[in-house]
């Protein structure tokens, strides 16, 4: 099949001057159309970085990256902060289908019950305002808003790790359904190996911006060949 | 939490009651403001003058009426222009950031480093008086602490990943700014302007009791208050009014300032 998403020797940088400091460090991964690829890694160690590359919304990078789809989306980390407080479920979900261009109304309002359906929600969520709804709830309406303009790249950056153990189940379960039914390719980071483990076959381990073990989920998992793949295994495992 | 809903309940009320007597006062009022009377000059508050009558013997109630009116209008027409300029131009600023920003905020550093009545005056003084005049030489002094008001809200806004998701889904710049971050910074705007009314009210008062705001054509209650002080001793009544006018105009936008800054702190 076809590769979605191709970056080599992708380098990038936060700050300016004196303050510029490298991030992450010749970074080469592929996706294939259908696959979801898990990205692991410690808090800090560069996942939401190479996320917002792959996206084109950071400047101070070298490299090549190459997304063969268009509008690849993302549903950010947190879901408190990526649902624009002052506005309605049902304002949410419809402005993607706005900036697309999509001018009749009756068409936007039919695929905004058509998500909502899809990620889980009842109409009566529609009115409500992102502060009247659970963090589980907050989070389908990131993953409908970032699904609906038809994206089939969608970048999941700890779409879980906000949430507690049971809703994540129910997170992960709506994930892997949407998945199959939409045909979507995903890139799935999370600092939890058994996360990745759940979605993916294929898993990258990450370490202050540098991609030290790539490959199968089950061999990453039950043959660690990077001690620090070890490290993170047994921190998942102890908990 | 109860005692917030207070301050912003009292002060919706009674700033409603003052645009209310304000208003009523640019169409009607129950003398003419400006009709001379002999026999009624220096009248002490009663019940056929409720707040008793000046040198002239002109109704002081129908006088403070229209003066009120005169103010608010000044007030309002200042925040207009000097609230949405201000708006676009620290929306524009905070958002797009850079070398533009940097240098639109110096120019606005360099208008704020005056005290803005002081340059009023200067302003004044050379267009000389009038309402226009008055209105323009406050709303564009009041640009600069508004552009910067508006310019830390969306500088704090815009690194929130719901600004990167519309982006993401590409949703226009100008769309971004104005329909997606403009209404989560409205309790910080309504703050400020309840303060830029304030400040408005204040300034055009002090102006026109210099002499420098408006002419005779349309008193406001700074020109009044300039007349009152000539018979202070002899119709008190005249000062006290005006006075007692001003406060109530400030003080029910400061509660309501107040009251919004209270409920922001809350988080809810
Ligand atoms: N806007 C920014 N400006 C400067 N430095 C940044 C910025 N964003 C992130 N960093 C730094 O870059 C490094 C990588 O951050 P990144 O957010 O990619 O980590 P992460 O792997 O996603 O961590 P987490 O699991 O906590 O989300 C961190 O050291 C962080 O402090
Ligand atoms: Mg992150």
């Amino acid at each position: 099949m076809a590769e979605l998403l191709s970056v080599s020797h992708l380098n990038s940088w936060y700050g300016r001057g004196k303050d510029r400091r490298q991030v992450l460090r010749d970074v080469s991964l592929t996706l294939e159309a259908g696959e979801t690829l898990g990205i692991v890694g410690e808090s800090g160690s560069g996942k939401s970085t190479l996320a917002r590359c792959i996206l084109g919304l950071e400047r101070d990078i070298q490299g090549t990256i190459q997304v063969n789809t268009p509008h690849p989306q993302m549903v950010f980390q947190d879901p408190y902060g990526s649902l624009n407080p002052a506005k309605t479920v049902a304002w949410i979900l419809e402005e993607p289908l706005r900036a697309a261009g999509l001018r009749d109304r009756g068409a936007r309002q039919a695929k905004v019950r058509e998500m909502l359906h899809l990620i889980g929600l009842e109409e009566e969520h529609l009115s409500r305002r992102p502060a009247q709804l659970s963090g589980g709830q907050r989070q389908r309406v990131a993953i409908g808003a970032a699904l609906i303009q038809g994206s089939k790249l969608v970048i999941l950056d700890e779409p879980v790790s906000a949430l507690d153990v049971t809703l994540q189940a129910q997170i992960l379960q709506l994930l892997a359904d949407l998945r199959t039914e939409l045909g979507l390719s995903c890139i799935l980071i999370s600092h939890d190996l058994t996360v990745v483990y759940q979605l993916c076959r294929r898993v990258a381990v990450m370490r202050s911006g540098v991609i030290v073990e790539q490959g199968d989920a089950d061999d990453i998992y039950d043959r660690p060949q990077h001690p620090y793949t070890r490290e993170l295994l047994a921190a998942c495992l102890s908990e | 939490m109860r005692r917030h809903n207070w301050y912003l309940r009292l002060g919706c009320l009674l700033t409603a009651v003052m645009v209310m007597f304000s208003l009523v006062g640019c169409f009607w009022t129950p003398y003419d403001p400006s009709a001379l009377s002999s026999t009624d000059r220096y009248a002490a508050p009663s019940l056929t003058h409720l707040f008793g009558c000046d040198s002239l013997g002109r109704d002081i109630f129908s006088r403070v009426m229209q003066g009120a009116g005169t103010t608010l209008s000044i007030a309002f027409a200042v925040l207009l222009l000097g609230g949405t300029a201000g708006l676009v131009i620290g929306a524009l600023c905070g958002y797009v950031g850079g070398a533009a920003d940097a240098l639109v905020m110096r120019l606005c550093d360099a208008v704020a480093a005056f005290p803005s009545i002081l340059l009023a005056l200067v302003v004044l003084a050379v267009t000389g008086p009038g309402k226009r005049n008055v209105i323009l030489a406050l709303g564009v002094l009041f640009i600069p602490s508004f552009a910067r008001l508006v310019r830390g809200e969306f500088l704090r806004q815009r690194e929130l990943d719901y600004v990167k998701a519309a982006r993401l889904a590409g949703v226009r710049e100008l769309r971004i700014v104005f329909v997606h971050i403009l209404p989560n910074t409205l309790p910080v705007l309504l703050s400020g302007v309840t303060i830029g009314f304030n400040n408005a009210v204040l300034a055009e008062a002090s102006m026109s009791y210099l002499g420098i705001g408006v002419t005779p054509q349309d008193p406001s209650l700074g020109y009044m208050l300039s007349e009152a002080q000539g018979f202070l001793m002899r119709a008190p009544w005249y000062t006290g009014a005006l006075a007692g006018t001003v406060i109530l105009l400030v003080l029910g936008a400061g509660l309501i300032g107040e009251g919004i800054r209270a409920r922001m702190g809350d988080g809810t």
